[in-house]
């Protein structure tokens, strides 16, 4: 079965350019461009697994794995947060949210596919 | 005396009797024949042994008489060396009583130095208080049972006390009313800490509110020492800093939001370079987007750090300004142009007006059309889809001024911010999450008009239904007399 993946980025370019590269290895891919509305979307297509970005209008990336990690539904989604900004997320933080994975922006989509499928081939193989 | 006078009387009239009746009994033995041999015996030995007890006596009386005339007379030729030393005694009596009177000279002298002295303080003292006085600062001095020695105006307006009429009352009593809980006691903990530690200086930020509001004070605590360097009091100076805390954290907020800035454009310019690198890109025209993505999104980089630096040159004066006559109406034509697509893809309706045929500045094209499309571009940011953006502009012949307004029916901005919306890296709290920027266009703006063309920025806004920004520009014929 096709994973699906939702990505969730305020800039077209970069949900452009990463939907691109997940479906060219064969992944479904579902876009929003804040994180309330990534956060609807994840509701009601359950996706395998989120890559958002840190700094959205409306919602931040942060924000929405918080509201997501409070719904039982989709609690146990696994989200990947891409972040300009080095220091905006700790540790700790990165732990308590079970936040998989964090890139720095600028990034690289070969990479950025990797860490996906890590996360979704370990799961597979729980 | 007398009593040995009396004894003396009654033993020679008894020894003169004895004699008289020894004579009296041989005469009598030798003419009548008794024998009064015996008695005139008895009579003479009486006689004798009371005149040798006589003697005796005498001559012990006259040996006592004689040491007492002797002692008097001893006392009397002593009466020399007494009135020897009598002249010593006077003579150091005299030469003490010089020496007090230097001495006394002397402590004239240094009181008279001490009163000198004390008026040199006192002047000092005064100096000292009224440089004290006139600092902007907040400034307490206590002593070491932590009472008020001195304080400045400045000091009894934060903590609301008369600095003058205070002296010596505690400190705590003082700004914080013995009130542990208020903002202000951690003031008076850090003058006793200080103070008991012994540590020459210590600093610390404080946060109090002053007139109802938070004011961060860069609170530097001092010991004073005595002669013997004991610690004899603390003086502590406020200074507000609650304006470089919040310069600070915009600029803080300004690096991070320049720094996300530009790492967006050039993440995508990487992403899509790798993608194209690894043959992502299969076909021509997927090629061609890709590439069209890399160009458009340099040129924004570009845009960006253009910006920066504008704002970075007006500011240092490095800017150079080529003023001409330009119509503001065909500027703005021309920036509609460019921000329609953008109004578009939001269903944001622009409402331009008819253009005015005298509306000549004397100004950079360049830098007006930058100021126009900022103001527009952050009106259609602002304002959600279905909303609306309307540019009029406006002639005052009297004023000789040319005004252009942009009105959009966006998210507003609330009262309290409206006034620092044209400062530098600021951002509207409550809009951060509307739409993303650094802070930077409108300061750009009030720069552009104000510093280098003479103008006006002016904003009104209200919160949930809109905001006007806009600007005033001389007409190009007044700039041009003025300029002769």
């Amino acid at each position: 079965m096709t994973k699906k993946i939702l990505v969730a980025d305020d800039e077209v370019h970069i949900i452009h350019v990463v939907a691109i590269k997940f479906r060219n290895n064969g992944y479904e891919v579902i876009s929003a461009d804040n994180g309330a509305e990534a956060y609807e979307l994840a509701c009601k297509e359950k996706p395998d697994i989120i890559v958002t970005d840190y700094q959205m209008p409306v919602m931040t990336g942060l924000e929405l794995v918080e509201k997501l990690r409070e719904n039982d539904q989709t609690k146990d989604i696994p989200v990947i947060l891409l972040t300009a900004r080095s220091f905006a997320i700790s540790k700790e933080q990165q732990e308590t949210l079970q936040i998989s994975g964090c890139l720095s922006k600028p990034f690289s989509p070969k990479e950025l596919l990797g860490n996906v499928e890590d996360i979704l081939y370990s799961q597979v193989g729980n | 005396m007398k009593l040995g006078r009396n004894l003396y009387a009654m033993a020679t009239i008894i020894v003169v009797c004895c004699l008289l009746a020894g004579f009296l009994a041989e005469w009598l033995d030798s003419g009548t024949g008794k024998d009064w041999h015996s008695l005139y015996r008895a009579l003479r030995i009486i006689a004798f042994c009371i005149g040798t007890a006589g003697v005796i006596w005498l001559g012990w009386d006259h040996w006592k008489t004689t040491g007492i005339i002797t002692s008097i007379a001893g006392q009397l030729t002593d009466e020399k060396p007494a009135n020897l030393e009598i002249n010593e005694l006077s003579n150091a009596i005299s030469k003490r009583l010089k020496n007090y009177s230097n001495k006394t000279e002397q402590l004239q002298r240094q009181i008279s130095d001490l009163q000198i002295q004390i008026q040199l303080s006192q002047k000092q003292k005064r100096n000292t208080e009224a440089i004290i006085y006139s600092l902007r600062d907040p400034v307490i001095v206590v002593d070491e049972l932590d009472r008020l020695l001195m304080a400045n105006e400045a000091a009894g307006r934060l903590f609301n006390f008369d600095f003058q009429a205070s002296q010596h009352k505690p400190i705590a009593e003082l700004i914080c009313c013995e009130n542990v809980d208020s903002d202000k006691s951690e003031c008076v903990e850090l003058l006793r800490q200080s103070r008991q530690s012994k540590t020459e200086a210590t600093r610390r930020e404080i946060e109090l509110q002053q007139d109802g509001k938070p004011k961060i004070y860069d609170c530097i605590v001092s010991c004073v020492y005595d002669d013997k360097q004991q610690v004899c009091g603390v003086a502590a100076v406020l200074h507000d800093i609650t304006r470089e805390k919040e310069i600070s954290q915009m600029k803080n907020d300004f690096v991070s939001h320049v720094s996300h800035e530009l790492k967006t454009p050039l993440a995508s310019i990487m992403a899509y370079s790798e993608m194209l690198s690894d043959g992502e890109a299969d076909d021509e025209k997927t090629k061609k987007e890709f590439y069209s993505v890399i160009q458009n999104q340099a040129q924004r980089l570009n845009r960006l750090i253009e910006d920066i630096l504008n704002v970075s040159r007006i500011e240092s004066g490095l800017i150079k300004v080529n003023k001409e006559s330009v119509s503001l109406t065909i500027l703005i034509e021309e920036q509609l142009h460019m921000i329609k697509s953008y109004a578009e893809e939001k269903n944001i309706k622009i409402i331009g007006q008819k253009p005015i045929v005298f509306d000549q500045v004397y100004a950079d094209k360049d830098m007006i059309s930058q100021v126009i499309v900022n103001l527009l571009s952050n009106a259609v940011k602002y304002t959600r889809s279905g909303g609306s953006v309307k540019i009029e502009s406006d002639v005052d012949e009297i004023a000789s001024l040319a005004r252009i307004s942009i009105t959009d029916t966006g998210v507003g901005i609330p009262a309290d911010e409206i006034e620092h919306v044209f400062d530098k890296f600021y951002r509207v709290g409550a809009n951060k999450k509307q739409a993303k920027g650094t802070g930077l266009g409108l300061n750009l703006v009030k720069q552009i008009i104000e510093k280098t063309h003479n103008g006006r920025v002016f904003v009104t806004s209200q919160v949930g239904v809109g905001s006007t920004f806009g600007f005033e520009l001389p007409l190009a014929a007044k700039e041009k007399v003025e300029a002769a």
